[in-house]
């Protein structure tokens, strides 16, 4: 699923109380009826600013993933190759993340992610960063990425301001306007994967999320003052 | 009556003290500008300048001892030389930081706006005040604090030394604690050092203010890239942004930013040179000049020593050696002790924002208050405890304890910014991830802020030896004790000094300083270029 909505309407914010780092003032989160009080490694969170450790290789950033269920340094490395080969970076295990584009950076996180055996990915903006020839191939491999059999995962959210890049991976769009911020829509996309931009049905799609995201005109007083 | 009047009394010496620590700064900030503009109009002039300025910024106070004695006592003479003599000494001690900021600026002043000056043809005076000097006011106000804890580390100590029988003092709040304890008047002494904290701590919190006020006023929104990436999780305007208030930081971002090469713009500059002063030929003037002149002083020292008197100063050497190797290892006590309380305690602040904000200007409040002026009390009135516990090794307890509260201040202080640094992803991936206190501190805390800690490091490496130089003897510390330790070449340094053998102080300070910047050059330098190379946490963020 994803959350769209402009700029500071608080889709990171949302994404943040999704996952524990901020809590709600009011309301709870709950993952398979449990309730989300702090940060999980059952929930994980994809950053906007591709976030790598720069002194540790691939191998040893994805290995971080896997720290917190201490296993033993073999299934460690077992693992986090595993993931890697997941994500497509197969004999890059020993490469620091400075000898790597941003698209393979972004892949070394999503292996990270991936191996902490999460439930729920969150990514914010995963690939806002990136060029659009890097972001449109990745954006492809990122769907059988996750949803891969070799990982634990049942659900994605995403937040994104590139409304093609929703509809290309999401089933669920929730679309957030007003102020205070609001759920104003909801879009269920039923095309069939892979998703042809240039369809007609993808349009219609399109069409219906700019309505929804065009700005609210402010209310006029009577006495010809805005709101 | 009496009282009103030793008050009086302290409130002036008080004023009379910080008015010269004043005057050093702004001495430092006047000609660190012209010195940095000469330096980025002239590569001969820069690298004399940023090579000199490294080599005396390693050096502790200590070493320039020698020159001030001989040309500002005996070459000046009188109260003017005496006055001289201990303003000189603070200015060695404060002026590298805000020497070094300024520098850093002017390299830093983004190319746009330089372009935008050169395009409407302003002069020296337009550029200097119009975009040079605004540009390095938030870097000067966050150097005010470390300098005028530096500086009054030293003015306390400064204001009264003795070379053989011979005591010279100014007067100032040092001085007249110093007789306060001499005379056994510890309730005045007390008293005085009361109305100095308050005073120190009003100026370190005033300097807070400017700091914070001057980033706002003066930094331009792009610098803001980094300290952005904390928005939302920190409050910047706390202490973050102050935070650029440290010497390591600066000095870190020297290491880290390397200043931008000669920039294109330059040809078009040379063009421009022709027709207007020439600053470049005077700062390259100024730089070969500078080097003349210590060329000649040091060929005036080795033609006035008698061949005997360097026969004997080479037979020392085996002995300096070995004082200075039990020098080092005092060293590398005091800051293994600093750094591993700093790792604790700063990542526990940086985690704790309502501590932080308590915390944070309490340090800063302590380190501006000189320890050698409270110290002779501390001693006073621990001794006896002390002694009971430790016996032979009380002293050379109190002499590391010195080091330490004279210097913890860097090396956490440093530490703690590091970790504030750290991109707020980095938090939130060590609490996702849920990584346990070992694995956060190894695997990203510490690394993060390695650079920091390096550059925490070295600060306190160069503060621990001005407490050795203090510390290792202190005849009449308190009530006729002396403090003094066995071996160090602080001690033979102080004992050459107040026996007025300046050929063996002139020595010593040699030898000293070579290792020193030995020192500097193969371990420091080694581990700040590793740090730049390989422990960078801004790298490990990618944002197109």
């Amino acid at each position: 699923m994803a959350i769209v909505g402009p700029s500071g309407i608080g889709k990171s914010t949302l994404l943040r109380i999704l996952g524990g780092f901020i809590k709600p003032t009011s309301g709870e989160v709950r993952l398979m009826g449990k309730k989300v009080t702090s940060p999980t490694p059952k929930i994980a969170l994809i950053h906007q600013s591709i976030a790598t450790f720069p002194w540790l290789t691939a191998l040893d950033n994805v290995k971080l993933g896997l720290k917190y269920k201490k296993l033993s340094k073999e299934e460690e490395d077992k693992i986090a190759r595993k993931m890697l080969e997941v994500v497509g970076l197969q004999g890059f295990e020993n490469f620091y993340p400075k000898q790597m584009s941003g698209g393979m950076r972004q892949r070394v996180a999503i292996a990270r992610a991936l191996a902490a055996d999460p439930l729920v990915l969150l990514m914010d903006e995963p690939f806002s960063h990136l060029d659009e020839l890097t972001a449109e191939g990745l954006r492809q491999e990122v769907y059988n990425m996750i949803f891969n059999e070799e990982t634990s995962l049942r659900s994605a959210v995403l937040v994104s301001h590139n409304l093609t890049e929703v509809l290309e991976l999401s089933d669920r769009i929730f679309v957030l306007n007003n102020r205070p911020a609001s759920v104003v829509g909801e879009i269920k996309v039923e095309m069939e994967r892979p998703r042809n931009p240039k369809s007609k049905e993808f349009q219609q799609y399109l069409d219906e999320l700019y309505k929804l995201l065009t700005p609210i005109p402010k209310k006029i007083k009577e006495d010809g003052k805005n709101d | 009556m009496e009282k009103t009047i030793d008050l009086f009394l302290d409130i002036l010496a008080t004023l009379a003290t910080l008015g010269r620590v004043f005057i050093t700064i702004v001495l430092s900030v006047v000609t660190g500008w012209l010195l940095a503009y000469g330096a980025i109009k002239n590569k001969i002039f820069e690298n004399i300048y940023i090579s000199l300025a490294e080599v005396f910024e390693s050096v502790p106070v200590i070493s320039f001892f020698p020159v001030v004695l001989i040309f500002f006592v005996y070459e000046i003479g009188g109260g003017l030389g005496v006055e001289l003599a201990v303003i000189f000494l603070v200015f060695t001690a404060a002026v590298w930081n805000i020497w070094m900021g300024i520098y850093q600026a002017f390299k830093t002043v983004p190319e746009h706006l330089v372009e935008t000056v050169e395009n409407y043809k302003l002069g020296f005076l337009g550029k200097m005040s119009k975009l040079y000097i605004p540009f390095s006011v938030p870097r000067i106000a966050a150097n005010l604090i470390p300098s005028f804890a530096d500086a009054l580390f030293y003015i306390t100590v400064s204001e009264v030394f003795t070379v053989g029988v011979r005591t010279y003092q100014v007067f100032g709040i040092g001085t007249l604690i110093s007789n306060y304890v001499a005379e056994g008047d510890y309730g005045d002494a007390l008293v005085a050092l009361g109305i100095f904290a308050v005073f120190t701590t009003t100026v370190t919190l005033l300097l807070r203010e400017f700091a914070s006020y001057s980033v706002d006023r003066y930094g331009l929104d792009t610098e803001d890239t980094h300290l952005a990436l904390k928005r939302g999780r920190f409050r910047v305007r706390y202490s973050s942004r102050l935070s650029s208030a440290k010497a390591p930081l600066v000095k870190l971002a020297k290491y880290v930013n390397r200043p931008i090469s000669r920039r294109p713009r330059d040809a078009i500059e040379d063009e421009e040179k022709r027709r207007s002063f020439p600053w470049g030929k005077l700062g390259a003037g100024i730089g070969i000049l500078l080097l003349f002149a210590m060329a000649y002083s040091a060929f005036l020292v080795v033609r006035n020593v008698t061949p005997s008197t360097w026969a004997y100063l080479f037979s020392t050497l085996p002995q300096d050696l070995v004082e200075i190797g039990v020098d080092y290892l005092r060293v590398a006590v005091i800051s293994l002790a600093s750094l591993v309380i700093a790792i604790f305690a700063g990542y526990w602040l940086a985690r704790s924002h309502l501590a932080e904000r308590i915390v944070i200007p309490i340090i800063q409040s302590i380190s501006a208050f000189p320890a050698p002026a409270y110290f002779p009390l501390l001693y006073g009135a621990t001794y006896p405890a002390v002694f009971n516990l430790l016996h032979g090794y009380t002293n050379e307890f109190y002499v590391l304890l010195l080091g330490f509260i004279s210097t913890f201040y860097y090396v956490f202080y440093s530490y703690w910014l590091g970790v504030r640094n750290m991109p707020h992803e980095y938090w939130e991936l060590m609490d996702n991830l849920k990584l346990s206190f070992w694995q956060r501190m190894t695997k990203v805390v510490i690394p993060s802020a390695f650079p920091y800690i390096i550059a925490g490091l070295s600060s306190t490496v160069n503060s621990a030896w001005g407490g050795l130089a203090i510390g290792e003897y202190w005849p009449d510390i308190y009530n006729n004790y002396n403090l003094e330790v066995r071996t160090g070449l602080m001690k033979e340094l102080a004992i050459a000094d107040a026996n007025g053998q300046l050929a063996l102080v002139g020595w010593l300070s040699l030898i000293f300083a070579i290792i020193v910047v030995a020192y500097s050059i193969l371990f420091t330098r080694r581990l700040m270029d590793l740090a730049r190379k390989k422990y960078v946490a801004e790298e490990g963020i990618y944002s197109a």
